[in-house]
């Protein structure tokens, strides 16, 4: 090979070394002062349960998730304000960012399967939009669920059939490289995730 | 059922069930009754029409409605366009009622105890004082900070549909005010008046409510969802309802003064 062929080669070595680091630049590395949700200093690995959807498949919630912008809430249908208005900034917030939309999955697990039945769960969430995905189990398969998501496990207050349920109320987000880099609670604005989603999207980790 | 002072915001979902704001009901009450009180005490020596007893207490009928469940309630904390029609209420609508309602003696004798005569009579142009008055206090109370403040508690909801009555009494006191000194004299004049004075700095909010990309206030914006509205929307018809609402209410007035001018000039000619 003459001396300018190794130098070009030498010159594709470095050029493709660089083009790799470059892509994996950021995967992992937390977001901190950049993000507008409230940042976790290391970034959390996305939980891995299953549960089963408003169909009635098994749902792999990693699996069925991976390399998408992932939000995960716990709540339920008959919860009064938290939820409702969460979905329904998701929702506008979707609206307006259609490349955020086409790749992102909500996930919602009902805490409350006692009332919360797939239909009444599908029923909820098609008031938001259809391809939100609800979820549901055994009380046991929903605590491990939320053990999982590092959240604490929702408790039931109140008694008779009025009840309602002390759950998480921030919702949890993972960027498609896998990664929870912020958490956001109720009180999040629009304006926090016009600006925050974008940023989270690009988080590929390929 | 339930009670509480004032309208204010709420967490809870929206409802039709009926809530009961008893600080409503005493202003309205002392408002009517103080009125009804001072016409009866003082027939005997000063004038009264019946019609201005029909205007106060129109008056006071649209405050209430207003104020109470279920404008003020969605006002408060729901929607941001029903807190711009409670808006449009106190200041277009109430406001001038109450002034033709109130006769010359009584509005002498509020604005005498409460030092707002003297002032009044103070100022050299009363007209451009009660106007920039009335748009100053347009504006700051529309920003999202003092929204968002105000209606976060009974007391400052209470202050927030004060401060906007009161702006709109400001507004149209060089129109219909009971104080013949505090008018402007000339049809020409009010007319101009009333059409900078209300129609022009209103744009400015407005434009901010309709055109904006994100929600403004936080309040309505993390409010339960009512009527299918996003907030956006919501917003959006805010802003078509500040901006559009002096049509069909400033506009006849303009008209009425136009046509009472042209007829006066007609009788003097």
């Amino acid at each position: 090979m003459t001396f300018v062929g190794h130098l070009f080669v030498r010159f594709l070595l470095i050029a493709g070394l660089a083009f790799a680091l470059g892509a994996c630049a950021g995967a992992g590395v937390p977001l901190a002062g950049q993000l507008a949700g409230v940042a976790i200093e290391s970034p959390t690995q996305k939980p891995s349960f299953t549960l089963t959807d408003t169909d009635g498949h098994a749902f792999d919630f990693s699996e069925e998730t991976a390399g998408r912008l992932t939000f995960l809430y716990f709540g339920y249908t008959n919860c009064p304000d938290i939820c409702p208005v969460h979905l329904a900034q998701l929702k506008e917030v979707f609206d307006r960012l259609p490349d955020v939309r086409r790749n992102s999955t909500v996930v919602f697990v009902t805490v409350d399967p006692e009332r919360d039945s797939p239909e009444v769960i599908r029923s909820f969430l098609d008031a938001f939009r259809v391809d939100f995905v609800g979820l549901t189990g055994s009380l046991q398969e929903l605590e491990t669920a939320q053990i999982a998501a590092g959240v604490p496990k929702a408790l039931r207050e109140g008694s008779g059939d009025d009840y309602t349920m002390g759950h998480a109320g921030q919702v949890l987000v993972y960027a498609p490289d896998g990664l929870g880099y912020s958490v956001y609670p109720f009180g999040t604005r629009q304006s926090d995730w016009m600006h925050d989603l974008p940023i989270l999207l690009q988080r590929t980790g390929s | 059922m339930s009670i509480s002072w004032w309208c204010t915001a709420i967490s809870e979902p929206w409802s039709w069930a009926f809530r009961a704001y008893p600080g409503v009901w005493l202003t309205v009450a002392a408002l009517a009754g103080t009125y009804l009180w001072s016409v009866r005490r003082n027939r005997a020596v000063e004038s009264h029409s019946r019609r201005q007893t029909i205007f106060f207490m129109a008056g006071v009928a649209v405050f209430w409605l207003a104020s109470d469940w279920p404008l003020g309630t969605l006002g408060a904390g729901y929607l941001a366009s029903a807190h711009m029609v409670q808006y449009i209420l106190y200041v277009l609508v109430a406001a001038p009622l109450l002034w033709l309602g109130t006769p010359e003696w009584m509005a002498r004798r509020v604005l005498a105890a409460t030092g707002i005569y003297r002032t009044g009579r103070s100022l050299r142009r009363f007209p451009l004082v009660m106007g920039v008055t009335f748009n100053a206090t347009l504006v700051l109370s529309h920003t999202p900070i003092a929204v968002d403040a105000l209606r976060a508690s009974q007391f400052g909801s209470f202050a927030m549909d004060a401060i906007w009555l009161l702006s709109g009494l400001a507004l149209w006191a060089p129109i219909v005010g009971s104080v013949s000194e505090f008018r402007e004299r000339s049809y020409p004049a009010r007319m101009v008046y009333l059409f900078f004075a209300s129609g022009i700095v209103t744009i400015i909010p407005a434009s901010f409510l309709t055109f904006a990309k994100l929600p403004l206030y936080q309040t309505y914006e993390l409010a339960p969802r009512v009527f299918g509205l996003t907030a956006i929307d919501d917003q959006q018809i805010a802003g078509l309802i500040m901006k559009l609402a002096t049509v069909p209410i400033v506009w006849p007035v303009l008209a009425a003064m136009m046509y009472r001018w042209a007829t006066s000039e007609q009788a003097s000619a």
